[in-house]
This record gives structure tokens, C-alpha cells and sequence, in this order.
């Protein structure tokens, strides 16, 4: 009976009507506002910490690793391993969360990507198969059910700033996520100093410059292609041990910071890592205040609309450096 | 010495194309090669029932679905050995035992109805078991319905659907919604928050919520919806704290649920100034957040873990023998365990009846079987081929578990339409059942009904 249609599909309407803003604007003030910009930087924290060790691998790099995402999820199950077996503190688990996933990154490095330096099509593959690959060993290991990371008691509970009459807190941002910016700030600075105030960076942006003069000049350049590779994907690690106490551990969880990652990578700037900065403030702002003006969704599509325009206009970024070609 | 660095443009089309094809085949390869039928080794003896299982164990909506392919082995485990519920029937069915032929869809809505043609059209299976999402549901209903199929599906839904071809064993909106409203209206204030992922099931869930709570006179503050997958929540919990409502009604699905009872938390909203009354937050998730997080919330469900009945303690016993001392149970695994039970039911009676199996005899067979399940006792409806099922809300404790603080004496009988939007629309199959449209307006407020 091929003509039997089916009732419920054409009496039911099926279109989604975009959706009301909120249906009461009771209370959107100034303040309310203020605290939904304040809490963006947490939201900016967030994504200074996932996107800074994109800023490396290809930002400095110039690796597309489509398995950015997945070394964030090794180091939050890294995090949930040692607090399962051991009961470790959270904030222990973050250098091993680093350790660990820079090992594995280092390893890949030398499978996998060492291999295919100049050829970005076959990185990008490769790298993509290498996160299809990790999330299934994940899900072997510890099957696809979600995990349960617990937060450090002494960093719950909130920091009041603005309070109404009753008392009750109206501008207010968690101290969970302040430490999640303060990890993101403290890393940036430590990345920097790494690649402007030592030998090991100055290396790096000589082999990233010009990789065969560098080799001329006796730098080991596989040595510190390893090194940079790995050190980015440790910052990965870091970032997945750091955000897994406030959201959700799962195989599949990278694949929600990866396009973020990259949207900040590429607004901020590829060459500076300080674009990293502004490309986070600016995308996580600006989701932020479009999200709390309109709803989520929709939100996102604007900010990403944004980018692919800035990244029309300005094909390197807000930051650049003037470079001889 | 290494190659100069190659621009992308430097990559031959064929390359690419090449490249591409490579990367698109080993990603169906390997959705489908652990989608194969999976021949067991426990001898099966003669002549087994081939049956269907399909739910996705990869992918993001594995974290459900897993869980209830789990709870479904269990089923079809008890049944071939002749022990929990179908102890006193003998090994398998009428002396044939179940042979389960297993797909894995990858969380891919195309895929699940691939999966089902070939389910019935190569491997010839008698009926399938699966489907957790509603879109995924929608993607193989055209299947079952061309090919005339039965398709059992386990899952609490939207409602509005009706089809000769699928057994509803999850609750209709009003085994869940109906009751859950006026709970919150009377107990937590007449401002509801509405939120949940962005796909069909959560905005007609709410859209049949909302319209209950302004029947009774509540009001809707705020709705807000986030894609699915998001753990992002501080923007949606500011707009909660800007709205002051009295509870906050969620819909929201997978691994977005940890993330917003964490921050919600975080954010400094207690349970007891602003509770959240949920549909999909179930024992499984509430193990993910960590039970602190949800103590004080609610939930609406036929079932919970807490459930006191013998069939109940019995039921969690033998399925964490099974997987796992920490495992926890919740009732999209129970309804996907009793179904199970349903269907063997059925087909028991064909073969008392000394019947063929086929979809005619096991869809007759199936109307109107009733099961001592953990929740109590259920019953398919004769008529609409939806379950009745008990409605019962939970409030969450430190442990982890529900605290039963409201719950039907006996089983609700499904409503597949929504009332609230539907005034009078019910849905009543002929016996036997010719498939033809089966919608009825009988234009009157329905009673609700219960299983005597």
C-alpha cells in the first residue's frame, strides 16, 4: 500500500517558528547585563584555554590537526582516570593531564605528522582519522557512557560583586571559572615567555620561518618539531583536565571546542599568539551579549557569520606581523 | 631536507578526490562494520526468531542508546535461558530461541534507515527493536510503514504520531507532561523557565508543557533552546537568574545535561530557591554530574530506579550482574527491557495459537499484552498501540537516587495526541488491524483512564 500516507505528517506543523525572545523583559537592565559581559569571560577563559594550543600546532606550525578536540578530551579522561584510581585532586591532575597528552602528541608526531610536513591535504586527513581513532580507543576503554569529574570544593560557591536590596547577588561570577581564566592567562604567559625569552622559542620561530637555514645553522629541527607539537598538545591536555569539572566528559566531547578553537585561532591572528587573546575576548563577547539579546543558536551562526566575513577581508587575522615573502 | 611548503591549490583534483573517497569509504566501512549481524556463539538450536536491535553504540547518541541496547540483551538473555520474568515458559519461545541481529546506525538519522531496510529486506528479521531520538524515529517510520514492519520503540516522545506499524512502549505526553505541570504549578509557583536541546522532541515537549501550564493559569517567563551537544550553559542560566521564575522545566538531552546542572550550581542557584523539573535527566545522567548536583531537582518519569517492587529489585539485580556492579537502571532502559517482554509475549501467543510469525500475526498478538514489568504492571492499548504506564516524579537525593514524591495507583492509559493542542484527537487501529488511518476527532475532553 504505497499511497498509505501517514497522518501525523501533514497535520502536525513541523516548521519551527523561530523562537520569542524571552517573554518577559522584567529586569533586563544595565546590571543584568553587566553580568552576563562578565560571565562571557568565563566563556572567554574557556576558549583561550582550548584554542591556545591550536595557536601552536597550527598557528605556529601550520599543522591542521583535526584532532585538536580529542587530545582536550584525553586530558580530561587523563584527570577522570586519576581521580577514579587514585582520588587525586583536580588541580594534581592537570600537570599529569599535561605530561600525558604531550607524550601522545610527541608520539603522533613522529608516526604520523613528521611524515607529512608540507603536505596540509594529508595532515588534515590523517589527523582526522587519528581523532575517529581516539575517540573509539576511548570508548573501548571506558565506553561511551558519560564521566563524572569532581570539582574541587574549595573553588565552589560564587564572587559577589554587585547585590540588590535582599542581598542576593545580581552581578556575580563563579570562582570556578575565574580559576579557569587565571590557568588560560597564566599558560598564555608562560607560552610566550617560552617562545620569546628562551633559546628552545627562539629555535622555533627560526625553524617556523625558515625551516632550511635553521637546519643549516645546526638547529635539531625535528627535535624541536616534536617538542612544539607535543608542547601544544599538552597545552590541549591541560585545557580538557581544567574544563572537565564544569561540563560534560564523553568520547565525542572535542569535537564541540574544535570549531571554536579554530574560529579564535584564525580571527585572532595566525602568526602572534597574542591575537589568540583578542580572537577569544572577541568571539567570546560577542556570543555573550548575541546570545543574551537573542538566544544561543542563533548566536552562534551571527558570530560565525562574522568570522567568515573578517576572515574574507582579512585573511591573516586581526594580528599580523609583517613577514618577507 | 624537507619539501618546500605546497599550497593546497598545488594538490591534483584527482588527489583530492582520490583522498576524499578514501576518507568517506573507512568512515561507512567502519560504521558498518561493526553494523554487521552478530552471530553469537551460544548455540541457538533450531530454527531461531530473527529480531532486530537497533540502536547506536557510537556516535554522540551512544551514551543513551548503549544503555538501552544493554537492557535489551538482558531481555532477550532472560528469555532464552527461561529465567527472571520468563521463568515457567521454557528456554526461548515456544522451544525457538531469539536470534539477535544487531546493527550499530553511528548516531547517523540516514543511517538508522538503511539499517532497518536492510534489517528486514536481507536479514528477513520478524521485527526490530530500537531508536532512541525522534528524529531518528522519523527516519525509519516510511521504512516500516512501505515495507510493513514492526518497529518497537522504547522511548518517552512528543506524542502526535500514530502508525500501525510501531509499538510506543515509552510514555506519550500525557504519562509525563500532564502530571508534572500542575506539580510544579502547585508546589514550586506559576512561573515556569522553559529550556532544552534544539530538535523536534524537546520544542514540542515544552510546546505541549507551556500550553499546560497556561491552562492552569501559570506563565511562561522564558524559552530558550541550545544545539544539541552544547555544554556551554552561562548565557541561558544569566537569562534564568534575569527572569526569576519558580522552576525551570528542562528538556534538554545527552551530554548537555551534566553541563547545565553543574553550572547551574556553579552559577549560585540552589535547588531550593529555583527548581528544575526534568523529562530526559534519568539515573544514568545524574551518575555523570555527580548526585550534588542534582539533589533538591526533579524529575518525570513511569520509572526510577527506586521503584518498590519485587519484579523492580530483581530487575536492577540481575542487569548489574550483568554489566557491572555501578551500573545504574533508569526508565528508557526499563521500557526498552519491557518491550522486550512484549514481544515475546506476542509471539508466545501466536505460537499457542499455532500461528505464523509474520507482521500481521505479531501486530494482533501485540495489542493489548499486558507485563508485570519493574514499574508495575503495564499494558500495550488495544487501540493506539502507546503503553499504559505509570506517571511518577522523583526528587533527587544525595545519593544519587529518586525520592518517589508523587506517582499514579495504577497505570495512566496513553493519549497519543497532545490534548492540550489537540482538543479531542485520539487514535483508535480496527481490529484487525487494515492500516488505514486511524486518527479519530471525538471533538470532547478525554478522561484520563487507568489500568484496572
Amino acid at each position: 500500500m504505497l499511497d498509505y500516507t501517514f497522518p501525523t505528517l501533514f497535520s502536525t506543523p513541523h516548521v519551527l517558528i523561530a523562537q520569542e525572545a524571552a517573554a518577559s523583559n522584567e529586569g533586563f537592565d544595565i546590571l543584568t547585563l553587566l553580568n552576563q559581559a562578565l560571565n562571557g569571560i568565563g566563556i572567554v577563559g574557556i576558549l583561550l584555554l582550548t584554542g591556545l594550543g591550536l595557536a601552536i600546532t597550527f598557528g605556529v606550525m601550520r599543522i591542521i590537526n583535526l584532532a585538536h578536540g580529542e587530545f582536550i578530551m584525553l586530558g580530561a579522561y587523563v584527570t577522570f582516570v586519576f581521580q577514579d584510581a587514585f582520588d587525586l585532586d583536580l588541580l594534581m591532575t592537570i600537570p599529569l593531564a599535561f605530561l600525558i597528552t604531550a607524550f601522545i602528541g610527541a608520539v603522533v608526531e613522529i608516526t604520523i605528522i613528521r611524515r607529512l610536513y608540507g603536505h596540509p591535504l594529508e595532515t588534515l586527513l590523517a589527523t582526522w582519522g587519528l581523532s575517529i581513532v581516539l575517540q573509539g580507543v576511548v570508548k573501548l576503554i571506558f565506553t561511551a557512557q558519560l564521566k563524572y569529574v569532581k570539582a574541587p570544593a574549595y573553588l565552589s560557591g560564587n564572587l559577589p560583586l554587585v547585590s540588590d536590596d535582599s542581598g542576593a547577588a545580581v552581578v556575580a561570577i563563579s570562582y570556578y571559572r575565574l580559576f579557569i581564566v587565571g590557568v588560560a592567562l597564566a599558560l598564555l604567559g608562560l607560552t610566550l615567555y617560552l617562545f620569546y625569552g628562551t633559546s628552545w622559542g627562539r629555535q622555533i620561530r627560526a625553524v617556523t620561518q625558515n625551516r632550511d637555514m635553521a637546519k643549516c645553522l645546526g638547529v635539531n629541527t625535528k627535535l624541536v618539531d616534536m617538542g612544539t607539537f607535543a608542547y601544544g598538545c599538552g597545552l590541549a591536555g591541560v585545557a580538557g583536565s581544567v574544563i572537565s569539572a564544569l561540563k560534560s566528559v564523553a568520547p565525542p566531547m572535542g569535537q564541540d571546542y574544535l570549531v571554536d578553537a579554530w574560529m579564535v585561532v584564525v580571527t585572532g591572528g595566525v602568526d602572534k599568539l597574542i591575537g589568540i587573546l583578542a580572537g577569544s575576548l572577541l568571539i567570546g563577547e560577542a556570543n555573550a551579549i548575541i546570545a543574551f539579546m537573542l538566544n544561543d543558536p542563533l548566536a552562534r551562526v551571527i558570530v560565525l557569520g562574522a568570522v567568515i566575513i573578517l576572515i574574507r577581508y582579512r585573511p591573516e587575522g586581526l594580528f599580523t606581523v609583517q613577514k618577507r615573502v | 631536507m624537507t619539501k618546500p611548503q605546497s599550497s593546497s591549490a598545488g594538490i591534483s583534483r584527482r588527489k583530492f578526490i582520490q583522498y576524499s573517497s578514501l576518507a568517506v569509504g573507512s568512515g561507512i566501512v567502519a560504521a558498518c562494520s561493526n553494523g554487521s549481524s552478530t552471530q553469537s556463539s551460544v548455540d541457538l538450536g533450531e530454527n531461531p526468531i530473527k529480531v532486530g536491535v537497533m540502536y547506536s553504540t557510537t556516535g554522540t547518541i551512544a551514551i543513551v542508546e548503549k544503555s538501552l541496547q544493554d537492557a535489551t540483551f538482558l531481555a532477550i538473555e532472560q528469555i532464552n535461558t527461561g529465567t527472571g520474568p520468563w521463568e515457567g515458559n521454557g528456554e526461548g519461545i515456544g522451544g525457538r530461541k531469539i536470534q539477535k541481529v544487531v546493527v550499530n546506525p553511528d548516531s547517523n538519522w540516514d543511517l538508522y534507515n538503511q539499517m532497518s531496510k536492510r534489517l528486514i529486506e536481507e536479514d528477513k528479521v520478524v521485527c526490530i527493536l530500537g531508536c532512541y531520538t525522534s528524529a531518528s524515529r522519523k527516519s525509519v517510520l516510511p521504512v516500516f510503514e512501505d515495507k510493513d514492519a514492526i518497529l518497537y520503540y522504547p522511548v518517552y516522545y512528543e506524542g502526535n504520531e500514530c502508525s500501525s506499524n510501531v509499538f510506543y512502549t515509552g510514555a506519550a505526553p500525557n504519562q509525563q507532561i500532564t502530571d508534572s505541570i500542575p506539580y510544579c504549578h502547585k508546589n514550586f509557583g506559576s512561573k515556569g523557565f522553559f529550556i532544552g536541546s534544539d530538535y523536534i522532541y524537546p520544542k514540542e515537549s515544552n510546546r505541549i508543557a507551556k500550553a499546560e501550564l497556561e491552562k492552569i493559569g501559570g506563565k511562561v517567563v522564558g524559552d530558550e533552546y541550545a544545539a544539541l551537544g552544547t555544554t556551554e550553559f552561562i548565557t541561558i542560566i544569566n537569562k534564568i537568574k534575569a527572569a526569576k521564575p519558580d522552576f525551570v522545566l528542562s528538556n534538554l538531552v545527552g551530554d548537555s545535561i551534566p553541563a547545565f546542572y553543574r553550572q547551574f550550581k556553579d552559577a549560585g542557584i540552589t535547588s531550593d530557591k529555583i527548581p528544575i523539573m526534568a523529562y530526559p535527566t534519568t539515573e544514568e545522567e545524574i551518575q555523570a554530574m555527580g548526585p550534588e548536583y542534582s539533589s533538591g531537582h526533579y524529575t518525570s518519569f513511569n520509572y526510577f530506579q527506586t521503584v518498590d517492587t519485587p519484579e523492580n529489585k530483581l530487575f536492577v539485580k540481575q542487569f548489574q550482574e550483568m554489566f557491572g556492579g555501578n551500573r545504574v537502571t533508569n526508565g528508557v532502559m526499563e521500557a526498552a527491557y519491557l518491550q522486550t517482554f512484549f514481544m515475546a509475549q506476542a509471539m508466545k501467543k501466536v505460537f499457542d495459537e499455532g500461528g505464523e510469525l509474520n507482521t500481521g500475526t505479531i501486530r494482533e498478538a501485540t495489542r493489548g499484552q499486558e507485563f508485570n514489568a519493574p514499574q508495575g504492571r503495564v499494558k500495550i492499548d488495544p487501540e493506539n498501540y502507546h503503553t499504559y504506564l505509570y506517571s511518577r516524579i522523583g526528587k533527587w537525593k544525595e545519593d544519587g537516587q529518586a525520592e518517589i514524591v508523587f506517582s499514579t495507583d495504577a497505570a495512566v492509559k496513553p493519549i497519543a495526541w497532545s490534548q492540550t493542542l489537540y482538543k479531542g484527537r485520539t487514535c483508535v487501529h480496527p481490529t484487525p488491524d487494515t492500516r488505514v488511518d486511524p486518527t479519530v476527532e471525538t471533538g470532547k475532553d478525554l478522561e484520563p483512564k487507568y489500568l484496572s
